[in-house]
This record gives structure tokens, sequence and C-alpha cells, in this order.
């Protein structure tokens, strides 16, 4: 917890009411009290003089691979997130048995450059996941991120979808959509990393890091027919609150998402964040979609999430710094 | 361990083994129908009802002409039913009640299996396949592969499911993070019973079944009047009866010496329980062994075919038979649709022995036996049910295992053109239509790109078409989609392209079609929906204000 910074250091506006996954493990962990107890200081971190030097969204434009080490680079490097023995979970997008060029799941290098870098930084253990809505064999073998991923120490790469493998938790930070089946992998874990491809969607508008949190449950349909769909994300968000988000924009699928085939437009970028609503709001101001220039507000759970004070969409006020990779 | 048994043991697991491994993708060379393809009735039945040499059922030839030489061997030694009612015999045997049934009676119901057979053989003279109701394989397949599997499955799963933590304590993740997806079927439930039921009889005889009922084995009785190999009996009898009462298929005479051939399956139990060593089997050609074949009396043979042809032709009056013209007054039934590549409906049903087996190795699960929804003569026939689970493109499994080609086999791209139906949305129940939700989960499932979102009045936000001349039927929207109970986008036979030779490709070609289901392949991106300049309804889809 000490290296990490969060837009709530910097903002003492937004409210930290609800508890994410992270303090759901601390308290499963019995050390609830803990929590309590140094809950006021987080906003007073000694360290905080030191996060100040790195931007809140770190843009890097080159090959996959090496935008991604440098972004999470400047934002100063995987091991201000993860320790060493850690717990770490990736969640791309890989729900589509399509090869990289549609550019429905994330690059496979950027994966791989994360995980890398996780194990490099001490992780105990590595696990991609996501629950595909393609035949989750077809999908581990075409996104390429199975393949990509093999021969990492301690990195397994699955796609879940058994009851077994998920358990219900209350979302107490969630105002409609409570409580859900999340994969108990991601419960256990100590760092949750996002990392979409930057893609459009046609009833959320893009799909990014956010809208990537669906794919760690197992009853995406209730957040269609039950809920409405973009509060329910940020519910959803307001306890799968990631870690670091690395959003893949190498190529970008600017129309038609997610499925396609669309219009794929050649980003050759990776831009990582500590904040996912900021570096949703990024990538959507950063690309067209359908053609046309959209501002993050227009993507209504990006803006619920910024007024719910889940992280900022307020791009022009944000430290942003790019960087070639 | 006897030879006998060695020989069963062998056969049961191989035919579970090939059972298991009809499933996609197919991982053997060897055909996993092969046990299907050696049943005689169903090379016959086949033969009639198809009017067609089907080459894939000539080991079915192949086992008669065996019958010739060795008898009734298959039916001890090779048939999975016959080896499970072995199994099952031995354990639900009664203990205390010997008093099975008297040799009058037994010698009156050995008839009885005749019937049957020439029953089958009428209705396939009409064109209609009636193996399913007694072909043992058939039998025996849809009990293994529709019953037991996903018992076992489930079993397995649950079984990882409660091993779980123990299996993480240990580390031994790989093996936690296993799988495994339960098929599920219809008509389950009536398949135990039937089983049921023809266990329950070795309560009046051991291999009740084999005996008196099986049209298989009644074909091969027919070929098993004198065989070459057959049981010969030495001047060292003592008549002490003992194999006399041990027969499983009571075929010795009372003068133990003579042998009822047609009746004998070769199985040596007599062989290895006679105290004095006095039989053995052995090429014979001496005629005092024999006793007057048995051939069924031509009146009833008459009096079998004539009913089941009128049977099949009284049912083929029944209003719910489906026939593959699309003439007005012909009712299709909206919930019966066919795998792809299943021939013109007629000759589908002349063909399919309802073995199950395509059901079996369908990856996904939606095919599943039909109950009555076409009538009686479609009985155990797969269906498609989408809710269940959709038809994924670049599988072409169910044609790969199906043993009488009532389902085609095709190359996974001529499968994909196979079209099965049309999806239609229910409008007054989609998310997007009826409640302005934004939803449109069919447009991102489809995986032939023949959903289209467009923006009509009073609505929001776009709402999700079909485009007809790319809709395969394969049912991924009606699977994904989130609305409860009943789907919001339904997929009917609707224009399905069934096809009993030639290709898909060109046919579906010349109807307009646009079946383009290869995920890798480059696609146009489909019509733009922006409407333009910028008023709030020109935001593409998904984005507010």
């Amino acid at each position: 917890m000490s290296k990490k910074k969060t837009v709530f250091d910097k903002n003492p506006l937004f409210s930290r009411s609800f508890m994410s996954r992270r303090e759901f493990l601390k308290a499963q962990g019995g050390i609830a009290v803990f929590m309590a107890a140094s809950g006021v200081g987080i906003m007073n971190w000694p360290e905080k003089a030191r996060a100040e030097d790195y931007p809140d969204i770190a843009l890097s434009t080159g090959v996959p691979d090496q935008a991604t080490r440098t972004s999470v680079e400047l934002l100063g490097g995987m091991s201000s997130f993860v320790n060493s023995g850690d717990r770490v979970v990736i969640k791309p997008n890989m729900s589509f048995a399509h090869t990289p060029d549609r550019a429905t799941n994330t690059h496979p290098e950027v994966v791989r450059a994360l995980a890398q870098m996780c194990v490099q930084a001490g992780a105990s253990r590595v696990l991609v996941l996501d629950n595909t809505l393609h035949s989750a064999e077809r999908c581990l073998e075409l996104s390429g991120i199975r393949q990509a991923c093999s021969g990492i120490s301690g990195t397994e790469v699955l796609a879940l979808s058994s009851a077994r493998f998920f358990q219900e938790v209350e979302l107490p930070g969630a105002l409609n959509f409570r409580r859900t089946d999340i994969m108990r992998q991601v419960l256990q874990a100590d760092v949750l990393i996002a990392a979409p491809v930057a893609k459009s969607h046609s009833a959320t508008g893009v799909s990014l890091s956010m809208k990537g949190m669906m794919g760690l449950i197992r009853n995406r349909g209730v957040m269609h027919s039950r809920y409405n769909l973009n509060e329910a994300i940020v519910d959803l968000c307001t306890f799968l609150r990631a870690d670091l988000t690395v959003v893949d924009a190498s190529r970008v699928l600017s129309s038609h998402g997610p499925h396609g085939p669309g219009e794929v437009i050649r980003g050759d970028i990776v831009l990582a964040s500590r904040d996912m609503v900021a570096a949703d709001a990024k990538t959507v101001d950063l690309f067209p979609w359908y053609g046309r220039s959209i501002r993050p507000e227009q993507v209504a759970h990006i803006r619920i999430a910024h007024e719910r004070g889940l992280g900022r969409m307020d791009i022009e006020n944000l430290d942003i710094r790019t960087v070639e990779a | 361990m006897n030879f006998k048994r060695t020989v069963q043991a062998a056969s049961l697991l191989f035919f579970l083994a090939l059972l298991l491994l009809a499933a996609f993708p197919l991982k053997t060379w060897f055909p996993t129908d092969f046990f299907l393809r050696l049943d005689p009735l169903v090379f016959t039945g086949t033969l009639i009802s198809s009017r067609e040499w089907v080459s894939a059922l000539a080991p079915g030839l192949i086992i008669i002409l065996l019958t010739l030489v060795l008898g009734r061997f298959f039916c001890a030694y090779i048939c999975p039913m016959g080896i499970t009612l072995d199994i099952s015999d031995r354990v639900f045997r009664p203990r205390y009640n010997n008093s099975f049934l008297s040799p009058e009676k037994s010698h009156g119901l050995r008839r009885v299996k005749f019937w049957i057979l020439f029953f089958i053989l009428g209705t396939a003279i009409v064109g209609v396949s009636t193996v399913f109701l007694g072909s043992p394989l058939s039998l025996i397949t849809r009990f293994y592969g529709l019953v037991i599997y996903p018992l076992a499955v489930h079993i397995l799963d649950l079984g990882l499911d409660s091993l779980f933590f123990f299996y993480s304590a240990l580390g031994l993740e790989r093996l936690a993070y296993i799988e495994f997806q339960t098929p599920r079927f219809a008509t389950q439930v009536f398949v135990l019973l039937f089983f049921a039921a023809v266990f329950s009889l070795v309560l009046l005889s051991p291999r009740f079944w084999c005996r008196y009922l099986c049209p298989s084995g009644a074909v091969l009785a027919l070929f098993s009047v004198r065989p070459l190999l057959r049981r010969t009996v030495s001047s060292s009898c003592t008549e002490c009866g003992l194999c006399q009462s041990k027969c499983p298929m009571q075929a010795i005479e009372p003068d133990p010496a003579r042998t009822r051939h047609q009746e004998c399956i070769v199985c040596e139990e007599c062989v290895r329980i006679c105290p004095e060593k006095a039989i053995t089997f052995a090429p014979g050609f001496r005629q005092a062994d024999r006793p007057a074949p048995y051939w069924p009396q031509r009146r009833r043979v008459l009096a079998s075919v004539l009913g089941g042809m009128g049977t099949a032709l009284l049912l083929q009056t029944g209003v719910r038979e489906v026939r593959s013209d699309t003439a007005p007054g012909n009712l299709a039934s909206k919930f019966l649709i066919r795998p792809p590549g299943a021939l013109l409906e007629e000759d589908f049903l002349g063909r399919c022995i309802r073995c199950g087996q395509c059901m079996k190795a369908c990856p996904t699960n939606p095919l599943q036996p039909v109950w009555f929804e076409s009538g009686i003569l479609g009985l155990f026939s797969p269906k498609i049910l989408p809710r269940r689970g959709p038809c994924e493109p670049l599988c072409n499994i169910c044609g790969q295992v199906c043993p009488t080609g009532a389902i085609r086999s095709l190359p996974v791209l001529e499968k994909t053109w196979a079209r099965m139906g049309t999806a239609h949305v229910l409008r007054e129940k989609c998310l997007a239509w009826a409640w302005d939700r934004k939803c449109l989960v069919c447009f991102e499932v489809c995986p032939y790109a023949a959903l289209e979102l467009r923006r009509v009045p009073d609505i929001s936000i776009p709402v999700p078409f079909v485009l007809l001349d790319k809709c395969a039927g394969c049912g991924a929207c009606e699977f994904h989609c989130p609305v409860q109970a009943e789907s919001a986008v339904v997929v009917e036979p609707m224009n399905s392209l069934r096809l009993n030779k030639g290709s898909y490709i060109e046919e579906g070609r010349a109807q307009g079609m646009s079946l383009e289901a290869d995920p890798d392949r480059e696609r146009e991106p489909p019509e733009d929906i922006l409407t333009e300049e910028d008023s709030p309804e020109a935001l593409p889809p998904g984005f507010n204000y």
C-alpha cells in the first residue's frame, strides 16, 4: 500500500467512502482494524512529495512492448505497484476469438510486457484473467496472449467461467448494482492491473478499463437487463478499482466495436495511469470514434465515474507526459 | 478373467473411448462412429429406408457375413449393449429366484424379435427409419452419451469443485483450473426409464433383451442357421444338464448335444462349466447336431412388415409430421432447427438412427433430442436449442460423427454456409427496442455480423435489426441475450438451407446469402449508422448528448 498513489492523494474532494477490492482483501485478512487506523494517514503519506514527480497519465509512443514498459516506467516503474511476493491479476481484453489485427483484444505484447515487469518486480503469481464471450479455448489461442505469456515464470493465462471460480460479494460503494459474483483470484490478488485495448462499444461508447471489469464477474447479463448499464459499470468499478491501468492503443478499433469488424486506426500508443477514469478519458480524447472527435463526458460511464469521485475525466487539468519509446 | 470377459472388457472400453473422443475438435483419424456402423440392423434398415447404398455402413454387412462363419459372436463379444446387459445382469440378478421363464414361454417369446425386426423393416420400406426403436447400438450410444456421460462430467466437476481449496493449497493450480461444462439433455429421463426396464428384465431371464427382443440379433439369427464354427458335444457327456441351465441364451435343446445355433452367441459358457469337458466349438459339418432351423412364419413376417408399413403410412398423415417443402399448409415447428448440414427433412428422418452421437460431440450443447415436436416419427432426432448454446461457426463435428450421413460431413467453410434458420428480434421484449436500455449484446456476439444497429424515431439509442442475407441462424444472439426467460432475439428454422448434395456456398450465394463467418478474415465494416450533422442524434452508438 505504501507505494501506491491514487487520485485521492491529490484531491481531497474525492470521498473514500466506499470499500474497494483492496480493502475487501485487507478486511478478509483480518487487518481491517489496521486499515481503519491508517485511513487518515493515506492522505499524508510521507512519500507524497515523490508522487508529485509522476504524471497522472503517462503516454508512450512506439511498438507495443517498448511503449508498455516506457509508460509504466514514467509512472515510477512496476515496483511502485507490485511488491515482492504480491499476487497480481492482469485483466486484458481477450474475450473474442480474433487475431490481434482485429483490435478487439489487447495486444499480446502488451500483456507479456506487463507480466514480465510484474515478475521482475517480485510478483509471486501473475494471473491473466478474463471470462470470455467466445469459446475460451479459441480466445486464448487466437488472441495470442497465452502463447505470448508462456514461459514467464509464475504466470498463467486463464479464461474462467465455472461457478466455483467465483464468489459473491457486496459492492459497498454501489448505488444500484450492489452484489455480484467476482473471480476468487481477483478477490485474493494484491494488485489489479487493467490492460484493455482501445475500442469502441455500441452500447457504452467505448470499452476501456472500466467496461473491461465486466470480464471479471460471472453474470454480466443483469448489468444490461436489470440496471442501467453505465451506472452498473461504475458500481462495479467502485469495487474493482485497478491499481494500474494500461490502455493498449497500439491499434484502436474506432468503429463497430466491441466485435467489429470496424475501422482499425494505428495508434502506436500505450498509456498508463493510476486512475482508471483518467486513462479512459484520455483515450477517448486521443482518437476519433466513428470519425468524430468525442469528449470524455460524452461517454456516460466515464462522466458518472467522475461525478461519483472514482477518478477524474478533466484531463485538461491533469499532468500528462508523453515520451517516445 | 476368461477369454470372453477380456474381449468384452476391451470392446466396451473401446466403445466408450470412441464415444469420449467424439468431441470437437476431433482428435482421432479412427471413425468414432465405428461401433454404430457395425450394427447389422443399422445397415439393413438404413439401406432400405434411404434407398441408397451407404458405404459407411458396410461394416454391418461384414458382421452379417462373418456370422455365416462364426455364428452370433457379435452379440457376445462386440455389442456394447450385450456387454452392458451382462454387467447389469450380474448386478440385478435375483439371488434366490432361479425359476426363470419356462422353456415353452421362452420358445414363444423368441419370435418377438423377428416381429420387431420385420416391423422396423416395414417402416423402412415406406422410407421411414424406426431403426432407433430397436437398434442396440443406437440405444446404447444414447444411453452412454446422453445419460451416463453428462452424469459423469457433472460428478467430476462437483468433485473438482469441492476439492478446489485442497488443490489450491497444494499448489496444484493447473488441476484446479480445469473446467468441465456439464452437458445437459432433454428426454434423458425417458432414456433412463427405458434402460431401467431393460435391466430389470433380468428378473425374467438373463440377456432378456438379446434373447427375445433385439432386432439386430434377429438379423444375425437369420444368418446363423448353420455357422461353420459351432458347438459340438462329445460322447463323454453325462447329460447332467448344467450347460442347459447356465446358457445365457437358452440355446441348448433338451438333448444337450443339440444346439439352436440361431440363438447361440458363441460365448462358450457351456465349454467352461462342463464338468466332463465334453463341449468344444469347432468347425462342424455333421447334420446330426443340428436341430431344424427356426424360420419365422411367413404369415407373421408378412403381418409384421405390413404392420410396419401401415404404421409408418398412418403416422405420415399426422398433422405435425414435418415435410421439407415450403408450400402453404406444411406445419413446421418453430423450434425444430436441424443441425447444419442435415439432409432434407424426409431424407434426414430416413437416415437418422437417433444415436445421439452428434449431441454428445457438439461442444456447446445446443443439440438436443426432440421429443414430440416433429411428430412421432421425429422422436429423439437432433434439434438445435440456441438458448442452451450457440452453434460454433467453425465447428463441423456433428456431421463428422454422424454414422449414417443424416447430417452431411462438411468442410468447415461449407458448414458455415449451411444455414440453420433466421433470427428475429422480439421488439416487445428487446431491452433497446422496448425499454431504451443500452444493451446490444446480440450485435456484439454475432459471428456473422448479421446484426445491424439503426436509429429509429422515438428511441434514444440505436436498435438492432437482423440482416436476412447474413444470418446463419447459429443462435449466438439468442444464447447471449440477457433478457430473461425467452430471449428477445430468437432463431426459427425459417429459410434454412437443406441440401442433399452440392455446395452450400454455391447455393447460398445463388440465394443472395453472404455467410462469411471466418473471424480471421478481413471484413469490410458494416454500413455506417450515423445520421449527418451535429444534432444530438448524430453521435455514434453508445455516446451520449
